[in-house]
């Protein structure tokens, strides 16, 4: 459903441009119906190969398709719904405005918006909170009104970019059942997070980058034999990274 | 069409509920209550006072909601990274300008509506009260000036949006903007008394200057040909091949500036 080919990106920094390798030739392929997560510390270019996807950036070299379709082709995005990190909205809009520009951009009618809309923002508990403007929420509820409009056009597959961040105990529970259903519904989640928990808990398989190079991917059945839990292959991989030993 | 008009209309909603527009209201109220007040100090010329105050309120507050409320709908997509959520649609880049394009089009037309129909009672008061002094007047002139200032402001919005598509912050776009706005609404002055005669004007000019000023008038946007506030203020007539160039003028430059930012946005990261 998502395959990266060789996908590399450099930025230029500074003035001087110098370039920095985000990504180094990464090689992914998501079945459709698989959760995969994408740990990885922070800065370790997650976010650059989500945005890739999305199309938010482009790859130095290196294709990536989603649903057979090239990245760089906005009708690759009709399947797709995609909650950014740190996600911000407009101010002045409410969250079923919010829905309904996520639903009309992606093609549905009016009937349809609002029964995915109602059922959503159910989902996300912000049924007291949907008439009211974005500016008022708080930033966990801005992340739930934010992975409504991900979901809206019930979407084959789902990009989330650090879906748990800047969430309270009961937040994450709620994104962790939605995932949880998504995966039920056969959907092909692909979820970045430096929270190992959450890779643990959520995903089929799993991807460890590091430097902007992908270092493992493999089931989560297949990483958890390797120690007593994925923090401790995780650590491992960082510690080979720097160049250091395998503990 | 189904992508075009969604953020068209989010746009609009964005800026029309932005406070910034209540301010900007209030402060043009106030400033058809001081027309009404010093239009009739000047009993004569009261009927050119009034017209004359009421146009340029409608234009100084258009030009505020612009740069300070238009400006912000595309440069904080971009700064506050809310592209990403708009991006991430089945939508184009370039359906994403035209989209925001059209609902800056939407929020200016409204609010120089409600801006115009103010100007106009300002106007209609004064007129019942002093109309022994209105005997040069014309509503038409008043209506045409009226709409040139609303396609004046559409062309400015329009370069707006060319300078956001390669600018990084809201800041930088902003003060091009109000440069190209001084350069737009000055040059043909400046070109004209470069032109004269040095005799005539007391000094001799530098062909550098003569050039770089020529070279200017061509790249920037005329926008004094669209303010006909003094022949509305003195009902003179407007010819109407002079409306249909300047419409021609603006709606060209307006396809200029958003084909151009279409183009470079097509290119642009968004890190």
């Amino acid at each position: 459903m998502i395959t990266i080919n060789g996908i590399s990106k450099e930025f230029k920094e500074g003035i001087t441009g110098k370039c920095v390798k985000a990504l180094e030739n990464l090689e992914l392929e998501i079945k459709q119906g698989e959760v995969f997560g994408f740990l990885g510390p922070n800065g370790a270019g997650k976010s650059t190969a989500i945005k890739i996807l999305m199309n938010l950036i482009f790859s130095s070299s290196g294709t990536a398709q989603i649903g057979g379709k090239d990245v760089r082709d906005p009708q690759a995005r009709r399947i797709v719904g995609y909650l950014p990190e740190n996600p911000y909205f407009y101010d002045y809009l409410t969250a079923d405005e919010l829905l309904w520009f996520g639903g009309r951009t992606a093609g549905m009618g009016s009937n349809s918006i609002r029964e995915r809309s109602d059922l959503l923002i159910k989902q996300v508990n912000l049924e007291g909170a949907r008439k009211r403007q974005l500016r008022t929420y708080s930033k966990g509820m801005v992340q739930r009104a934010g992975l409504a409009m991900a979901l809206i056009h019930d979407p084959e597959v789902v990009i989330l970019d650090e879906p748990m961040s800047g969430l309270d105990p009961i937040g994450r529970k709620m994104v962790g059942d939605m995932l949880v259903e998504l995966k039920g519904q056969g959907k092909t989640v692909f979820f970045s997070s430096h929270i190992l928990n959450d890779i643990e808990r959520f995903s089929d398989r799993a991807g460890i980058i590091i430097g902007g190079k992908l270092k493992r991917v493999d089931t989560l059945q297949n990483l958890l034999s390797e120690g007593k839990d994925l923090e401790e292959v995780f650590m491992r991989e960082v510690a080979l990274a720097e160049g250091g030993t395998a503990a | 069409m189904t992508t075009f008009w969604p953020i068209a209309l989010i746009t609009f909603k964005e800026g029309i509920r932005n406070r910034a527009i209540y301010g900007i209201t209030l402060v043009a109220l106030l400033l058809f209550g001081a027309t009404v007040l010093v239009a009739t100090m000047v009993p004569r010329e009261v009927g050119k006072v009034a017209v004359d105050m009421a146009l340029s309120t409608i234009s100084f507050a258009g030009l505020l909601v612009v740069l300070f409320v238009g400006i912000n709908l595309m440069a904080k997509d971009l700064d506050k990274r809310t592209i990403y959520t708009v991006l991430s649609r089945p939508i184009s880049r370039s359906q994403y300008i035209v989209g925001k394009y059209f609902g800056m089009i939407m929020l200016i037309t409204v609010t120089m509506g409600i801006l115009s129909f103010l100007a106009i009672s300002a106007i209609v008061m004064l007129k019942t009260i002093h109309g022994s002094f209105f005997t040069r007047f014309s509503w038409q002139t008043i209506i045409l000036a009226d709409c040139l200032t609303v396609l004046m402001l559409i062309v400015l919005s329009a370069i707006s949006f060319l300078f956001a598509s390669f600018t990084s912050s809201s800041f930088i776009t902003l003060i091009l903007t109000i440069i190209t706005y001084i350069i737009g609404q000055s040059l043909s002055g400046v070109k004209a008394l470069l032109e004269a005669p040095s005799y005539e004007i007391g000094f001799t000019v530098s062909p550098v200057t003569v050039n770089m000023v020529n070279a200017a008038y061509y790249l920037f946007p005329n926008l004094s040909l669209f303010d006909i506030k003094l022949q509305a203020a003195h009902a003179l007539p407007v010819s109407s091949s002079f409306i249909i160039w300047t419409i021609l003028y603006g709606f060209i430059y307006i396809v200029l500036s958003i084909t151009l930012a279409a183009l470079i946005f097509r290119k642009k990261e968004f890190p």
